[in-house]
């Protein structure tokens, strides 16, 4: 494939990806504002408070997210469905109006902020509720726009090759789409406002995503190691099973304590509790394949996206399975829920499930535009990885030794009150967990300005290598 | 007896099941993972007549 | 290859996937229903006829609220209005809430509406938590409205409801840390709205979150 051979569809998933690496340099750059004004809390007080960098923070990573996601399938789909994507120019334009609406939206969580307490602010400005503070008029254009994505999947899978890669990700996608719409309206009653909220946020993150996460993995190993199409299906059905049948009751580990029934603790405990096990089999079955199709003698040809792939396993292991389980029991969460382990573990799990899987599927499409049949990784690909990859380790470490001063000294002794807060907060240990957080902080960002880098220089310093093109003409 | 007294706020019929250790969350991964065993005879019996067509 | 094994079919596989995922699905339907129906706002004659609701009545803003072990149940609960001899609440022993303690359930309401649309308004959620979720660089609200400091401050204001109204009009003024809340424009009305929904917040039955919530600071100062 040459630049020119790129279908159309994948010529759209370069747009999202584009737009999505953007926003994920304002993600970084928002976070480092709110990590220093844990440090120093006068740091832009007044002007861009916690509050604003916190939320453009999360929401430029869950949005961001959600662009690569599209960006991957639109990347995949034509590829999988071995036909062009089905209304495209409809998809074009979509892109275009959710990029002007996200513009918008940033804006005037930067200028106006906040509103007076009427339901035009929630319209309007902003609904004040963690990750999903997108006001109501954005909220609707994006679902406007996912249903255009949504009919160009279908369309397309339906008139070409249905495979079931592409059979799972088009029941995940209407399932993660439609979930959004729980997180869609207003109530005063705050414990019914947060039961549906969480179905927004853990039924995508523990759910919809991992399995979307199942599907892309799935496609990127056929990709980069040509593993067997036939194994990697059938381990794509079992981590659906798995996924879904742990993740969906799981949904009660975040019912223990917001007025929810008494019942929630048990069924919340033990489902959330097995969440884990498919994540081991995500890494055993990447380990695997490396092995035996290497094995085997074939090459890994991307590699910068199959080492993204595999910090992908080992992270979404880490972060989502062992970070989520630490504190996924009742009996811990009651001193753990509101502190920074919740922080701790939200890092480590969004980086390692989702950033380095679609960092990934980043890579392959860097290399399908400049037509390679080989991507080796460079010296900045090198670095961004490493540099990203153990910050972001190390600032859940300190996050997590912060946690756990929280969670004894504010919970345990002084039973969370005003003043245990600030005891907490004031504690050596952890004010020097705040301290790593920022200089950790620091490195993933010098990591992702090398991961640009490298985006943009990477196919331009690959050793001389015969593109697909020129075999093509040699052989005729 | 065996059936200890409910001291939720409310006792609905979940709450009931949830009789000491892990009663209902046993009952519910039960529910779940039981019918996989029919499953599986059911598609090894396909198997063995030959009527599964070819993927 | 060997024999072909139903593990190793991508058909049983699908199948069961499908299953597993159809009945999760289902039963969290049915959850939810009886969760939702657990979880409506009580009422005024609820109150009357001393039935414990997860979610009282907003009028509890009328009556005195505290927050006590409960022996049947493990762990503490909200106590509104005194607690009788069992431990259960009384919804008797009123307390004044700026200056009234008659709030029809038609005034409280309307109050706690204005109170959650400008927490919602002025993104309380990105600095504190609510019932434990939300961010963390400020404390939790969950029980904001028993936490023994605005005990400290109230005479000084006349009522802890006055101080913590006064606060919120402009914290800045009244901050006690290097780490201070931004002054966010709430009103006099928001602000009396804002204190109305933290007493009704403390009063919801959050099944003993937060544990032992402002018992054991003498436990802390014993080995000083
Ligand atoms: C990739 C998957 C996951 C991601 C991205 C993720 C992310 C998060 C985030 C961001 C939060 C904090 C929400 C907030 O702001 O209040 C959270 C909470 C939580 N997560 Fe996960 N998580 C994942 C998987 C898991 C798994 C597999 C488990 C359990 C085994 C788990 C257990 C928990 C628990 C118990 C909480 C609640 C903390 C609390 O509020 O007390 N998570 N998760
Ligand atoms: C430069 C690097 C980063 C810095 C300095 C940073 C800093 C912060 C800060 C200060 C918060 C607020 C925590 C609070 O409420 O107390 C936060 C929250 C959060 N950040 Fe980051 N962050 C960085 C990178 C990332 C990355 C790479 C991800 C995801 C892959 C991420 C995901 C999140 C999430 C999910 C939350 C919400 C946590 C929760 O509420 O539980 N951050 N971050
Ligand atoms: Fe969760």
């Amino acid at each position: 494939m040459h630049g020119s051979n790129l279908y159309e569809g994948q010529k759209l998933a370069l747009k999202y990806f584009t737009v999505a690496i953007v926003l994920f340099g304002a993600q970084l750059l928002f976070g480092l504002f709110a990590a220093i004004q844990f440090m120093y809390p006068n740091f832009l007080f007044g002007v861009l408070d916690f509050s604003i960098n916190r939320m453009v923070h999360i929401n430029a990573l869950v949005v961001w997210l959600l662009y690569a996601m599209i960006g991957a399938v639109y990347w995949l789909l034509p590829d999988e469905a071995g036909r062009e994507v089905v209304g495209i120019k409809l998809g074009n334009l979509a892109f275009y109006v959710l990029t002007a609406a996200v513009a918008v939206v940033v804006l005037v969580y930067l200028f106006i902020q906040i509103g007076p307490g009427k339901e035009s602010t929630i319209w309007f400005i902003t609904e004040g509720r963690e990750y999903i503070e997108a006001p109501r008029w954005a909220d609707i254009g994006i679902v406007v726009v996912v249903l255009i994505f949504l009919y160009n999947v279908y369309a397309t899978v339906m008139s070409g090759r249905r495979t079931g890669i592409l059979a799972v990700l088009m029941a995940d996608l209407i399932a993660l789409a439609g979930l959004y719409l729980a997180g869609m309206f207003y109530t005063d009653n705050i414990a019914v406002d947060q039961y549906w909220w969480w179905w927004v946020v853990h039924l995508w993150v523990e759910a919809t995503w991992e399995v979307y996460v199942a599907a892309v993995g799935g496609y990127i190993l056929i990709k980069t190691l040509n593993a067997n199409r036939k194994v990697v299906e059938m381990w794509l059905w079992i981590e659906v099973a798995m996924m879904f049948g742990s993740g969906i009751l799981g949904l009660g580990h975040h019912y223990f304590w917001i007025g929810t029934p008494e019942y929630w603790w048990e069924i919340g405990a033990l489902f959330s509790a097995l969440e884990p096990v498919p994540l081991v089999g995500l890494f055993v079955h990447v380990l695997y394949d490396w092995g035996k199709e290497t094995g085997k003698g074939n090459k890994i040809t991307n590699v910068p996206a199959f080492s993204w792939l595999t910090v992908e396993t080992f992270g979404n292991f880490l972060g989502a399975g062992v970070w989520g389980f630490m504190h996924t029991l009742p009996q811990i969460n009651l001193y753990t829920h509101g502190t920074q382990w919740p922080a701790a573990h939200g890092h480590l799990a969004f980086f390692g499930a989702y950033v380095a899987i679609m960092i990934a599927a980043v890579y392959l499409a860097i290399q399908g535009k400049a037509g390679l049949k080989e991507l080796k990784m460079t010296k900045a690909g090198w670095w961004a990885i490493t540099l990203i990859t153990v910050g972001v380790l190390l600032m859940t470490v300190s996050l997590t030794i912060a946690a756990y001063v929280q969670t004894m000294v504010e919970r345990g002794m002084y039973g969370a009150t005003w003043e245990g807060f600030f005891a907490a907060q004031n504690n050596e240990w952890f004010w020097q967990g705040m301290c790593w957080r920022l200089v950790t902080g620091l490195m993933v960002i010098v990591g992702y300005i090398f991961l640009v880098y490298d985006l943009l220089t990477c196919t331009k310093k690959q050793p001389v290598q015969e593109s697909e093109a020129e075999v093509a003409a040699a052989a005729a | 007896m065996c059936i200890e007294p409910c001291t939720d706020v409310v006792c609905s019929f979940w709450s009931r099941l949830n009789q000491g250790p892990m009663t209902l969350t046993i009952t519910l991964h039960m529910l779940i993972i039981l019918p996989m065993i029919w499953i599986y005879f059911d598609e090894k019996k396909k198997m063995e007549q030959g009527d599964i067509p070819e993927e | 290859m060997g024999k072909p094994s139903v593990w190793s079919s991508n058909r049983f596989w699908r199948r069961s996937a499908t299953w597993v995922t159809g009945v999760s699905a289902v039963l969290l339907i049915l959850l939810t229903f009886d969760s939702m129906s657990q979880m409506q706002m009580g009422t005024a004659q609820d109150i009357k006829n001393k039935v414990d609701k997860r979610i009282p009545s907003p009028v509890v803003i009328n009556y005195k609220i505290d927050y006590q072990l409960s022996r049947k149940r493990g762990h503490e609960v909200p106590i509104i209005g005194g607690m009788d001899a069992n431990g259960n609440s009384k919804y008797e022993e009123k307390e004044k809430f700026f200056g009234r303690d008659n709030y029809s359930e038609k005034e409280a309401r309307e109050l706690i509406h204005l109170g959650k649309l400008t927490i919602q308004a002025k993104n309380c959620m990105d600095c504190h938590t609510l019932l434990g979720n939300g961010a963390y660089y400020a404390p939790d609200l969950t029980k904001a409205w028993l936490d023994p400091n605005w005990n400290t401050l109230a005479p000084a204001y006349g009522g802890k409801e006055y101080a913590m109204a006064t606060f919120l009009q402009n914290p800045p003024a009244m901050a006690m840390h290097e780490r201070k809340m931004p002054n966010l424009g709430i009103t006099k009305k928001e602000a009396k709205a804002v204190v109305a929904y933290l007493k009704f917040m403390s009063a919801i039955d959050t099944n003993g979150f937060p544990r032992n919530f402002g018992k054991i600071k003498g436990a802390v100062d014993a080995w000083k």
